[in-house]
């Protein structure tokens, strides 16, 4: 589906806004994100038999609830992301590793919101999701980053 | 001059370039409220912006002529509007809420839904385990919710003023005949399935479509977990149980198998209690499961299961000695074939053998063995945004024998079945769900329609009133007595629903009304259909996570008044088994690695010939604690009180109370896998 450096973009795009999250200073304010988000749903307009546009769309849309899981905007936000996943699943040639990963995310976002619920609740969800991800495509970066990403959380909320 | 001559070129160019930039402006509404953050748009470009927090909005776009305005906002039909573009100024915009589609629309009425069949989920197994006095068993932890009754002496679910056998499970859509383990009389019993198998268990107390037959009052359908991803092993060990299991993943299967052993000799040796066991009770498990992918579009689920239970009792000057071989094992396969069209076909079989020495004076031998064949199939079709459809037959093939001498009786019989079933959103927010049931048993044809009107005006309210007939066959002990007399019982259930849901909140109301035809009625020692009966009552149930961070707080409630002739009874009245009033408390607390529950589970008084029970009152307290990221330690303690609850009175007026009053549990569970941290399934 996406090309492999449109892969590596995309992991780079959410460590970095990942990364950014504890530097206040460099922190994408909410609106400057919704922006973003909202001209991608242009383009996902454009072209709505591609499925490249759409994935940066529900990309993008979780890196924002990530970034922002209380914002009032956040579930309408997440709804957006659930329901462009949707679409994918139901497109032929979807990739299935990429909706794999965007699976998993939606409930990484979920346990971030509100990890003591969500925490047991969907880790499984969010494991099997990324295992199937690299099992499906072993260069997934953005799986695995996102793996390693979420049992670093896990184990700091953990060991608190 | 060459200078001049550039300035007015590049002020003209200036000029061109902002004549060529429209301004377009106006407001989004839906109606009655400003939306905040609607995406505005010209279709085909980038040009747009969102609204702001009052609703307007303003862009400059270099379309000119016609031009296609896009408005999008999760929850509302896309607004499209074409114009000129220099009309597109000082717009009002209303936006019409997004009906639900007929795949979208989960219609909850009398249906407490765990776990992610479907959308996210509310509850998981995890949940079902850390459930008040539970310690693990899906049975005990489904009798927090309403319209279900504490049944002390057999721990079996009993729904809204309804036998045990009324309510039947399925996994992965095919009949389960024996759910329940098994033990000596007035002792509880558990389900025999663990819950970590199950990704999704969908508990209906009632108004349940035409899929489902030979269940007057509710039914327990059950969806094992997904092929697994990758390799996980684990173990657990309590004082009364031992479990050791593992699942191995292949590219696109999965192979998984659980043991375990369940005895209460340790447990009897170190607290006391009032029966006298000359064996303790002993239960050994094992079960199996492979799953397989076919692309991504076919999944096969198989499942076997075996249960070895054996247990002795000194009673009445005589030792009872008990045993039970119960194996289960299922097949289904589930396939997509494009269109909207799925395809599901399975088989399952049940056989239970049990033998019990001295079961009434010593020297006699009960035996009985049952068993059934499960085949199913069925098709689904989503036609449209506003319909579904599907359609499906089945075979119950079933024998059973008993023999407890002088007494014994073989029986051969199969009942057929087949189900239509419309899904119909009849206007944006109202959804109507026909269905028809259609039974033969012995050249007896039976008819069973059923139908749920819906409202459901958003996502946080819905209205549904649900009415339908059900069916089901007495037990083989009373069809064996009905020397062919006996038909199916019926029971026509009405049903009103209504809940409300919000973020923190949902509060369910529901009033209901069954009527009972066809009961077995002994008449003359022959078992007849001609019992009766009526059930009416209401169940409320709320659950709340805003007292505080972290508490999850519910209150489940039911009313239930319940009258039948039936079996033995004289005259018509109040089933020993029903109680009117049952209210269950519960609170759950995370700090930190620590989850805290705490349950108080109230039950008025039953009546039996001999007089009514005290009320029956329960507190428990649960912890569950991660040790690590692979160990969790979970201990409960069931009625903190020690209050002594008489469940029932024996036919010669002695109260029946619990082999002891507390009951405490400690286990630990261990995931022997590296990367399989806070998962204690080893499925």
């Amino acid at each position: 589906m996406t090309s492999q450096i449109s892969k590596q973009l995309a992991a780079i795009i959410v460590f970095v806004f990942i990364q950014v999250i504890n530097i206040q200073a460099q922190q994408p304010s909410a609106d400057d994100m919704l922006n973003h988000v909202a001209r991608l749903k242009r383009i996902e307009a454009m072209q709505p038999d591609s499925i490249g546009p759409k994935y940066q769309l529900a990309l993008q849309s979780l890196n924002f609830a990530v970034m922002y899981p209380h914002a009032p905007q956040t579930e309408n936000v997440l709804a957006q992301a659930e329901q462009t996943i949707g679409q994918m699943a139901k497109m032929k040639g979807a990739d299935q590793s990429d909706l794999c990963t965007l699976n998993g995310f939606l409930y990484m976002v979920r346990i971030v919101q509100n990890p003591a619920q969500n925490g047991q609740r969907y880790y499984i969800d969010v494991m099997q999701a990324f295992e199937k991800a690299l099992k499906l495509n072993p260069d997934n970066d953005l799986a695995r980053q996102l793996q390693q990403k979420f049992l670093e959380g896990m184990k700091q909320a953990t060991e608190r | 001059m060459k200078h001049r001559m550039t300035h007015i070129v590049l002020l003209l160019l200036a000029v061109c370039n902002m004549t060529a930039q429209t301004i377009i402006s106006g407001t989004v509404t839906d109606g009655k409220e400003r939306l905040v953050g609607a995406n505005v748009f010209v279709l085909g470009t980038i040009d747009g912006c969102l609204t702001d927090s009052l609703g307007r909005f303003s862009f400059s776009t270099s379309q000119m002529g016609e031009t296609t305005l896009k408005v999008t906002f999760i929850g509302y039909d896309d607004f499209t509007l074409v114009a000129d573009a220099s009309q597109l100024h000082d717009l009002s915009i209303r936006m019409n809420e997004r009906a639900s589609t007929i795949d979208e629309v989960v219609v909850s009425a009398s249906t407490f839904s765990f776990g992610k069949s479907e959308h996210f989920k509310t509850m998981d197994a995890l949940d079902v385990v850390m459930a008040g006095n539970s310690c693990g068993d899906i049975v005990a932890a489904l009798q927090t919710l309403p319209g279900t009754q504490t049944v002390g002496e057999d721990g079996k679910l009993y729904v809204r003023g309804g036998e045990s056998e009324e309510c039947q499970t399925f996994i992965n859509g095919m009949h389960v005949l024996v759910p329940y383990s098994t033990n000596t009389e007035n002792t509880a019993v558990r389900g025999r399935f663990s819950p970590f198998l199950f990704k999704g268990i969908n508990f209906s107390l009632g108004g349940y479509s035409g899929e489902y037959g030979q269940a007057l009052s509710s039914v327990l359908p059950m969806e094992t977990a997904d092929m697994a991803t990758s390799d996980k092993y684990g173990v657990s060990a309590s004082l009364v149980d031992w479990n050791i299991g593992g699942t191995k993943a292949f590219t696109t299967s999965s192979l998984s198998f659980n043991a375990a052993l369940t005895s209460m000799g340790l447990y009897d040796r170190l607290f006391s209690q009032r029966q006298d066991f000359t064996r303790p009770y002993r239960k050994l498990s094992g079960e199996a499961q492979y799953k397989k992918e076919y692309g991504n579009t076919g999944v096969l689920k198989s499942y076997v299961g075996y249960d070895l239970t054996s247990v002795g009792l000194h009673t009445d000057e005589r030792n009872l000695s008990l045993k039970e071989h119960n194996f289960y094992a299922n097949v289904t396969y589930k396939a997509s074939m494009g269109r909207g069209l799925t395809f599901f076909t399975g088989i399952a079989n049940s056989s239970v053998f049990g033998d019990i020495d001295n079961a009434v004076t010593s020297g006699d031998h009960y035996h009985n063995f049952r068993n059934e064949v499960h085949l199913k199939t069925e098709i689904r079709k989503v036609c449209s945004e506003t319909l579904k459809l599907s359609t499906g037959v089945e075979d119950y093939i079933r024998s059973s024998h008993l023999s407890f001498a002088p007494y014994r009786y073989h029986l051969d019989y199969n009942i057929l079945a087949a189900h239509a079933d419309a899904q119909w959103r009849v206007f944006p927010h109202v959804f109507l769900n026909v269905s028809s049931r259609v039974e033969c048993m012995r050249n007896d044809w039976l008819l069973l329609p059923r139908t749920t009107l819906s409202y459901i005006p958003n996502k946080s309210v819905q209205f549904s009133f649900v009415a339908g007939r059900y069916s089901q066959m007495a037990k083989d002990d009373y069809l064996a007595q009905g020397l062919n007399s006996l038909s199916q019982s019926t029971a026509d259930h009405l049903i009103l629903s209504m809940q409300y849901k919000s973020k923190a909140t949902l509060l369910r109301i529901e009033p209901y009304w069954k009527e009972y035809h066809h009961l077995p009625f002994m008449e003359h020692a022959v078992c007849q259909p001609h019992g009766y009966g009526t059930s009416k009552g209401v169940d409320v149930f709320l659950e709340d996570h805003s007292l505080m961070r972290n508490l999850t707080t519910t209150v489940s409630y039911s009313y239930n008044d319940s009258k039948r002739l039936y079996l033995d009874y004289t005259e018509i009245r109040t089933p020993d088994y029903a109680s009117r009033h049952n209210l269950r408390l519960t609170a759950k607390y995370a700090i930190g690695k620590t989850i805290v529950g705490l349950t108080d589970s109230y039950t008025s008084g039953r009546v039996f010939p001999h007089g009514t029970t005290p009320y029956y009152n329960s507190v428990d307290v649960n912890l569950t604690y991660l040790l690590s990221p692979k160990v969790i330690v979970y201990t409960s303690l069931n009625n903190v009180l020690g209050r002594t609850n008489i469940f029932r009175y024996d036919s010669a007026g002695s109260p029946v109370t619990a082999s002891r009053d507390r009951f405490f549990y400690i286990g630990i569970f261990v995931s022997l896998k590296n990367n399989k941290a806070y998962d204690i399934s080893n499925f």
